[in-house]
């Protein structure tokens, strides 16, 4: 019995150290990415709604993610060029409307995220995707006073990967996404 | 006499030629292919992208003298934040003040080589009626007939970083950033 109540105690402070849960701020999060076009300039788009959950548990140095992007929410700033993105050559939104990015394994150096080994699922191809995260910081926002933590992640991956082949190589196969993404504590 | 002729027709006939082909070579802007963008600080939390969806110029270039105008007008109110009632906040006083500032313009009249290659460009940048220097950096200036409609086709890369204060437009500083960095990818047809 005696046992009983100490291994309760002992599971009360791994509770509280428990990971703290943020949900992602959609006006401040665009998962964009940039894309060679003809060897000399750079066509950057983004995803204008996303959504997800993120956990991080600082003093254990885990954490998790869970991000879904709409995938017809593709903005290239070009009307005409969004709705061919949309389409069956690129992303196929009607048959594959979102895509995911899952990962419970994030690294951290001391108490800052550095980065983040996950999953993309693109046009329903998964791959283990690594995201560095080169900006990490948490404060109380100074308007509405919640805790909030905001990033930048980066990473680079092969379209034709997720057989997304259409015009490799005079547009680039290499697709380099970054994601702004801030997070308010629950 | 008849040669001499000759031979002063051949000399204008070289002068001629020769300026006409080392003359300044104009370009269009591809305005499918060619965005302003800047990206600023948010609260020390993360970058933030923002784009003009409708850009509009014309670039000349002479390879010999390594001389060239750059003129790029962007339409303010093509702003574009990903979200409708954050474009509404940009385009009001607060921010770009469109109904009094339609567009934004950059001007060059000293465009910078590297070798043959465009390397950027010293010229002024005019937001909100303010007009400043502004030195532009272009990186992988290239230039090939396009796959496609063959035509000739110049790009790069231009960067630069401007404060936004200097040309009145301070509000929410420091919480978003005084610094902004532009970016535009630039593709532009040879007429």
């Amino acid at each position: 019995m005696k046992t009983l109540f100490a291994a309760l105690a002992l599971t009360v402070p791994f509770a509280a150290a428990a990971a703290d849960s943020y949900t992602v701020d959609p006006t401040h999060t665009y998962p964009s990415f940039e894309i060679n076009h003809l060897g000399f300039s750079i066509t950057r788009g983004s995803f204008d709604k996303s959504e997800g959950k993120i956990t991080l548990d600082t003093a254990a140095k885990s954490g998790s993610i869970m991000i879904t992007v709409d995938t017809a929410s593709i903005n290239t700033g070009l009307g005409k060029r969004d709705e061919h993105l949309r389409g069956e050559d690129f992303f196929n939104v009607t048959k594959f409307p979102t895509m995911t990015f899952k990962s419970s394994k994030l690294r951290f150096s001391g108490d800052k995220v550095v980065g983040a080994d996950g999953e993309l699922t693109l046009v329903g191809v998964t791959k283990p995707v690594s995201l560095t995260v080169d900006w990490f910081n948490c404060g109380t926002h100074p308007i509405n006073k919640k805790a909030v933590c905001g990033a930048n992640a980066t990473t680079t991956i092969k379209r034709s990967d997720f057989g997304i082949t259409y015009a490799v190589p005079a547009v680039g196969d290499e697709v380099k996404i970054a994601i702004q993404v801030e997070a308010f504590k629950d | 006499m008849t040669k001499t002729i000759a031979s002063t027709l051949t000399a204008l006939a070289l002068v001629a030629g020769a300026p006409a082909f080392a003359a300044p070579e104009s370009y269009v802007l591809d305005s499918r292919h060619s965005f302003p963008v800047f990206q600023v600080n948010h609260l020390g939390l993360s970058l933030q992208w923002g784009r003009f969806k409708k850009a509009t110029g014309r670039i000349t270039i002479d390879r010999e003298a390594r001389t060239g105008t750059i003129e790029l007008s962007i339409d303010a109110a093509t702003i574009d934040m990903g979200l409708d009632k954050w474009d509404e906040v940009m385009r009001g006083e607060d921010y770009f003040n469109v109904a009094q500032f339609p567009t934004l313009a950059f001007r060059s009249g000293r465009v910078l080589f590297d070798g043959d290659k465009v390397s950027g460009a010293e010229g002024e940048l005019t937001m909100l009626g303010v007009t400043r220097p502004v030195t532009v950096a272009l990186s992988g200036f290239n230039c090939i007939t396009h796959p496609i409609n063959k035509k000739n086709v110049c790009g790069g890369m231009a960067t630069a970083t401007i404060r936004r204060s200097e040309y009145g437009m301070t509000k929410g500083i420091p919480g978003t950033a005084d610094e902004v960095r532009l970016n535009m990818a630039v593709e532009a047809f040879k007429e």
